[in-house]
């Protein structure tokens, strides 16, 4: 029953977007800047129809209704409700669902906000992306269907891995997909701008506040993942250079570098080619990020859905939409003048632009070079972290001096009469670094000049902050996200450079000692929980002056059968303290690995306040159109 | 004082320097190779049977005076270049260590060009 409702909500999707098509393309060869009633009805209805298509299959997970494969796959009776609920888009094919909601609502809230723009843009912009719905409306339908129903109906669902059935993974999907799926609606209009020569800074300031948000909710899917990573995986750290991390770093360089130059883009009608091309790059990287990770031709620890038959279907996909924008940029193309000065602000937009794209071949380069190599000679090669501190690093330095120095250049021709003052402040920041290395003795040439340009950077932002409060003309989102850019890089730096990892073998009654800490192995417990039963160590972890308990975890799952590991954590404003134990097969020993981690804590709100930063230019953006 | 004399000290002094800091850190190691038997975790990260193993050969080959580039190369001989989560340096990958600078340098050429063409339209 459910199945039959689910796949006539979903045909009745396809009929309204090709309806919307139909009357969007009637209405564009008639005269007037008036767009008909029906179009915006139609639009509604299709969102609508869209969410409650997903409010169904949320429904059958709740109910466990196991006549559905998905529900079947990925729900189990006995799991918790709010994990039932979550689950319908921990898999693919709900995760698809979820898709098709943000296109539809992005575009309906695209067509109701953009009403001072050209009829026929927006237009075009509500076809494309229409276009998009349908793509992905037949994908689902086609091969990855969430109501394809199952027979006999088997009586108990296989579960969801237990690493999946966390708050944090919860809400980290949808976050990101309103990232980089929200920037669909940016290459829709991209397009409708081309065709429709719609070039003037007006189309700025369109689709500007569209990539605010989406690189605001990107932003922070990235931190709730790594947040995840850092609790659950077990290993201490929170970014791996994985291919499915990189996936979702692509698309957030390049949105980045976009709402970076369409500012210069809408005060000096400068650069149009170069935004239409980053819109369009932006949304292709997210379409080839699912393929990479859908497809499974990749290897990674987060790859959760898999199948080669998919990845045919999105590959083509990709293909046609990479083919349709280079083909329609180069139709369009036309030589711009730049009447560019070498010290402006512009320039320096362009300086950021030329580092994120750096940032992006290199990660786009270490993510799909294994793939290559394995296709050409058979030989599967890894390319980890190594590879992208060596690479990525030693720039990050340059880059925090130009973000710096770059949003007080002034527009068209710039005067530096303030390098005594960046001098001072450079000469802080090494001063401080100094500190650091003598109060903690520890030196490495490039951690060193990362610290100092992460200080430089933050007392710019600082001076920046006291500077433009006298003159009154306070741009306080952007001096939050580059300062917080700072404190991050500071974090992240000290946090590598100070952290603490030791491993022993231990069993019950044991004390290991290494300089003032002692580890002891209180106790061990077995508990048993709904639906798993839990190994619970006690650990009594002691520097001298505080003493911590620490209770890591195994956990044996029964529905699906699996084993894990739940690290321990005490957090402080310093510091963590980060402990797994896993047991060792014949033997009453068990493997702990305890790690102390500076600053944590920190990493973490400094990307929200980077974050926030954002959401601030969004909201005067907003409050001024 | 020759300056030639200056610098042959500074050489023989950083040499010293990085001799003293030569011990390995088998840590770090472990962190570098991948646990062939896992999804996406270092050998350090991991703990099951393979990843024991090779912590154990890592420890070895440490003690037997290996430079970590020849552990790497050790173990990506007997294993495969799969193992080892920093690409070598070789033809295979050549592109893969040059291009993002490459695509850097072209980066900046290319701003630089942009004010070139600015001055021509000046003039």
């Amino acid at each position: 029953m459910i199945s039959n409702f689910g796949n006539l909500l979903l045909f009745a999707s396809i009929v309204l977007s090709l309806s919307i098509i139909y009357l969007s393309n009637k209405n564009l060869k008639l005269n007037g800047n008036q767009i008909t009633k029906h179009i915006f009805q139609l639009s509604l209805i299709q969102s609508t129809t869209v969410i409650i298509c997903f409010f169904t299959l949320i429904a059958a997970f709740i109910v466990s209704d196991f006549s559905l494969i998905t529900v079947y796959q990925n729900s189990h009776s006995m799991k918790p409700i709010f994990y039932k609920i979550t689950g319908t888009w921990g898999n693919h094919e709900g995760s698809l669902m979820l898709w098709v909601i943000i296109l539809s609502i992005f575009s309906f809230l695209f067509l109701i906000y953009n009403k001072n723009h050209p009829k026929k843009f927006r237009l075009l912009t509500l076809i494309i992306q229409n276009i998009l719905i349908i793509g992905f409306l037949f994908f689902i339908l086609l091969n990855s269907n969430p109501f394809s129903p199952l027979s006999p109906i088997p009586k108990e669902g296989l579960g969801l891995n237990p690493i999946l059935q966390d708050p944090a993974l919860a809400i980290h999907p949808p976050l990101l997909y309103i990232g980089f799926v929200g920037s669909s609606i940016y290459f829709s209009a991209a397009i409708a701008s081309l065709i429709s020569n719609y070039s003037e800074k007006n189309f700025a300031s369109s689709i500007k506040n569209w990539i605010l948000i989406s690189w605001s909710f990107q932003t922070l899917g990235i931190l709730v993942g790594s947040i995840w990573a850092y609790y659950e995986l077990g290993w201490g750290g929170f970014w791996f250079w994985d291919p499915v991390e990189n996936a979702s770093l692509l698309p957030w360089f390049a949105m980045t570098a976009l709402f970076h130059s369409i500012i210069v883009f809408e005060k000096r009608n400068l650069f149009y080619f170069w935004v239409i091309i980053l819109c369009l790059m932006t949304f292709i990287l997210s379409v080839t990020g699912t393929f990479l990770v859908r497809s499974g031709i990749l290897n990674s620890v987060h790859t959760f859905a898999s199948d080669p038959t998919r990845g045919i279907y999105i590959l083509s996909f990709l293909s046609l939409m990479i083919f349709g924008s280079v083909f329609l940029l180069f139709k369009k193309y036309k030589t711009e003048n730049y009447n560019l000065n070498q010290n402006s602000k512009e320039t320096f937009v362009l300086v950021n632009n030329w580092f994120m794209m750096f940032y992006l071949v290199t990660v786009l380069l270490g993510t799909i070079y294994p793939i290559f190599t394995d296709a050409l000679s058979q030989n599967k090669i890894s390319v980890g972290p190594p590879f992208y501190n060596a690479i990525i690093f030693p720039v990050v330095v340059i880059f925090l001096i130009f973000m710096s120095i770059g949003p007080n250049a002034s527009w068209i021709k710039n005067k530096f009469d303030n390098i005594k003052l960046y001098f001072s402040i450079l000469l802080g920041a090494i001063l401080i670094n100094l500190m650091i290395i003598l109060f903690f003795k520890n030196f490495s040439i490039l951690s060193n000049f990362i610290i100092i340009s992460a200080l430089f950077l933050i007392l710019s932002s600082i001076k920046d902050f006291v500077v433009s409060k006298k003159k009154n003309n306070l741009d306080l989102g952007r001096i939050i996200s580059h300062g917080s850019f700072g404190f991050l890089v500071l974090f992240i730096g000290l946090n590598y450079i100070f952290s603490i990892e030791k491993d022993y073998n231990m069993k019950i009654g044991e004390i290991k000692k290494f300089d003032n800490y002692s580890i002891e192995f209180k106790n061990l417990e077995l508990k048993d929980f709904t639906n798993y039963q839990a190994v619970v160590g006690e650990f009594e972890i002691f520097n001298g002056k505080d003493r911590n308990i620490l209770k890591p975890e195994i956990r044996i799952y029964s529905n699906p059968k699996t084993l894990t590991y739940e690290a321990s954590i005490k957090t402080s404003f310093i510091k963590d303290h980060y402990l797994t134990m896993s047991n060792i097969d014949r033997s009453d020993y068990y493997n702990i690995k305890f790690q102390e981690k500076p600053l944590m804590i920190w990493i973490w709100l400094s990307v929200i306040m980077v974050v926030i930063g954002g959401l601030l230019r969004f909201f005067k953006n907003a409050k001024n159109s | 004082m020759n300056i030639k004399y200056l610098l042959i000290i500074l050489l023989i002094a950083s040499q010293s320097i990085f001799a003293s800091e030569k011990q390995i850190d088998p840590k770090e190691v472990q962190k570098n190779l991948r646990c062939l038997v896992c999804q996406g975790q270092s050998i350090s990260d991991s703990n099951s049977d393979f990843a024991q193993t090779i912590k154990m050969v890592v420890d070895d080959l440490i003690n037997e005076g290996l430079t970590e580039e020849e552990i790497y190369s050790f173990m990506s001989d007997k294993y495969g270049e799969w193992i080892v989560f920093k690409p070598q340096l070789n033809i295979q990958n050549s592109l893969l260590w040059i291009l993002p600078y490459m695509a850097l340098i072209l980066g900046g050429f290319f701003i630089i060009k942009l004010f070139n063409k600015k001055n021509k339209i000046a003039k």
